[in-house]
């Protein structure tokens, strides 16, 4: 029999132990190596634990802390201080004890422990007994006519390319709301990068809304200090700000070119405003990415707070599948801050679980973490109600507008997949192919339980998501056909296989006590 | 429109883009050198063929599928540039067929136009597995 091209990895070379239920597990795989799978890699690895940690990227730090250590930039300060210390992070995770798999990207993880990725062009499998998901955060879908255009990206993008490859934009229109917003057109003008303009959605009632939130907000004052010094940084700046903007389109009317994005129409203070602009940036604030949970099948609810889907979860960070835990903004946007205490938290409990440290333990050491999320999420309170999105750019109004950019369908044509019948988001993917392209829904699927709910009339809940499965990521013959295992090396002995043996000595010595047969 | 503001002696690597050379920083992404040498359409739209370009920069959106070394669809935004790469504008469509071609592979063609795109070479790939298969 002739065997496709295989690539043995074997470390387990001189394990000789014949415990072979562990069947080479991990006690802990993570995957996504931002701030809260960095802090719960290093809590876990410092009680003992054999800690795997993967990542899609060739160095840790996640979207927030991207290339930190390594930045393409001169003066990577001119980010602002909160960016510098993911560098401290990112050494304290260096020298901890986990096995860190870069480059690797996870397109299947199951219930029973199983991770699989494409690494190097191959592909590679591990398993371990807990697992945690720390997927991090997309950006919210921004669906206004036109935001399919060349020339139009997410704000978030503009501070990817700066932070990875040290590449700018002159002369962007920023449009949206939400603090990312802020913070990259004041980012770009430290830097000297020319803004055309930021146009602010943020509607006026949020500020009155957010009023009764302000005594939360109090408790993390020096955040509050930050969000207004950015706001002052770019009005002294002379940038133009348009504020409480409504009706937002995109033209492509360039002759050259009538595919790409031409200007920006929208509604200030009740009048039309025409921006000629070459690129936009959009934001709206950000979501958990949820597709490696979805198709984990975890359980999910709808939150109003944030108006997006999350993974149900204790205040440990466990999802409905014991053995399954979820931290950071993959659980529910938490900050940089929030995800490294949820992911210390998490950790303590997969310890408790695993047997290296007792529940008392536990709760002592996760203390201080507990408590600190806590008032950062009374401040979260206040920072979602601010910068919540209006519905109309949740909800798309006009009939031409795309929702799924993967397979081209516009409200239009979702409203008659609608009138057609189909009442859930997988009929209508079945019926309109919305949510069927490449993105998985990761860009329509909120935009579509929001849609649906409203059309019915009912909530968000009962609409429920599409079906989620493996693979989660793009993946070819050629990869699959190359296949290895990856185990724990020798030297990272497992603390369960430890903690059962005492465990056993434990119980057979009651035993004898009990029956005097000592 | 796009511009670097990066270190000024970064080793550069010499790559083509839609058969044009250009020379980029090493290690930026795929999309990064897309962008700065002012090719920023990295595909077609699989039902009206319109042009699409990079949305999100970070691996979530898939606009920015490209064809790199003659297989399609990587993303561009999540792909480290490499000596000597040569990535294309992608045109696969809801008009895309494969042919065979008598090397055991596969030519994609679009119906509609008559373009002749690149070799798919994920597609080479897939017959080669299963000629292999065949021995089982």
């Amino acid at each position: 029999m002739s065997k496709p091209q295989v690539m043995h990895y074997s470390p387990q070379v001189g394990d000789s132990s014949d415990s072979r239920s562990d069947h080479g597990s991990f006690d802990i795989a993570i995957i996504g190596a931002g701030p809260a799978g960095m802090s719960a890699a290093i809590t876990a690895s410092e009680l003992g634990a054999s800690v795997v940690i993967l990542d899609d990227k060739a160095r840790a730090g996640g979207q927030i802390y991207r290339n930190v250590s390594e930045s393409p930039l001169d003066k990577p300060e001119s980010l602002g201080e909160d960016y510098l210390y993911g560098r401290e992070l990112i050494e304290r995770f260096q020298h901890c004890s986990a096995k860190k798999i870069y480059q690797a990207t996870v397109w299947h993880v199951g219930d029973n422990g199983e991770v699989l990725f494409t690494q190097d062009k191959a592909t590679r499998s591990l398993s371990a007994r807990e697992l945690l998901i720390c997927p991090g955060a997309m950006e919210r879908p921004f669906p206004v006519p036109g935001w399919h255009l060349p020339g139009v990206m997410s704000a978030g993008s503009a501070q990817v390319m700066l932070k990875s490859d040290g590449l700018v934009c002159d002369d962007a229109v920023f449009v949206g709301s939400g603090p990312l917003l802020y913070l990259i057109v004041a980012q770009y003008l430290r830097l000297g990068v020319r803004v055309k303009a930021l146009v602010d959605t943020t509607p006026r009632d949020n500020y009155i809304h957010s009023v009764q939130q302000l005594p939360g907000a109090l408790s993390k004052p020096n955040m509050l200090t930050k969000g207004l010094q950015l706001l002052n940084e770019i009005r002294k700046s002379g940038t133009p700000v348009y504020r409480h903007v409504t009706d937002v389109r995109i033209d492509s009317q360039d002759p050259e070119n009538s595919d790409r994005v031409s200007g920006l129409r929208f509604t200030c203070s009740g009048k039309p405003e025409l921006l000629a602009v070459g690129q936009v940036f959009l934001h709206q604030g950000v979501i958990p990415n949820l597709n490696m949970s979805r198709a984990l099948n975890l359980q999910h609810h709808w939150c109003e707070q944030q108006l997006c889907w999350k993974p149900t979860l204790n205040q440990w960070g466990q999802s409905s599948i014991a053995s399954i835990s979820v931290a950071g903004d993959g659980s529910g946007i938490v900050g940089a801050e929030g995800a490294e205490h949820m992911g210390r938290i998490a950790a303590l409990n997969q310890a408790t679980r695993l047997g290296v440290i007792s529940e008392n333990e536990r709760d002592q050491q996760a203390a201080d973490s507990l408590q600190r999320l806590a008032t950062l999420n009374r401040f979260r309170r206040f920072i979602d109600r601010l910068y919540q999105p209006a519905e109309e750019f949740r909800l798309p109004e006009d009939d031409s507008t795309v929702v799924c950019r993967c397979e081209e369908q516009t409200l239009g044509k979702l409203k008659y997949g609608f009138s057609q019948g189909a009442r859930g988001p997988n009929e209508l993917k079945g019926l309109t192919r919305c949510g069927m392209g490449p993105c998985q829904g990761r860009q329509c699927g909120h935009t579509i339980t929001e849609l649906l709910a409203k059309w019915r009339g009912d909530s968000v809940d009962q609409v429920g998501y599409y079906r989620m499965r493996s693979p989660m990521r793009l993946l070819n013959l050629t990869e699959l056909s190359r296949f290895s295992r990856i185990e724990p090396d020798s030297t990272e002995k497992s603390v369960v296989k430890e903690a059962a043996k005492i465990t056993v000595e434990s119980a057979v010595e009651s035993t004898r006590e009990k029956t005097g047969a000592a | 429109m796009f511009r670097f503001i990066s270190r000024a002696s970064v080793p550069q690597v010499q790559l083509w883009i839609n058969q044009r050379e250009v020379q980029v920083p090493a290690g930026i992404s795929v999309w990064a050198a897309m962008a700065q040498s002012g090719q920023q359409t990295t595909r077609l739209a699989p039902v009206t063929e319109q042009e699409r370009s990079a949305y999100c920069a970070m691996g979530v959106c898939f606009e920015c599928l490209v064809e790199i070394d003659g297989i399609p669809n990587r993303q561009a935004c999540l792909t480290p540039v490499e000596e000597g790469m040569r990535i294309e504008r992608q045109h696969i469509t809801e008009n895309t067929y494969a042919l065979p071609t008598i090397e055991g592979g596969f030519v994609t063609e679009n119906k509609v136009t008559g373009h002749a795109l690149a070799v798919d070479a994920m597609a080479t790939s897939t017959k080669t597995s299963v000629q292999e298969d065949d021995h089982v």
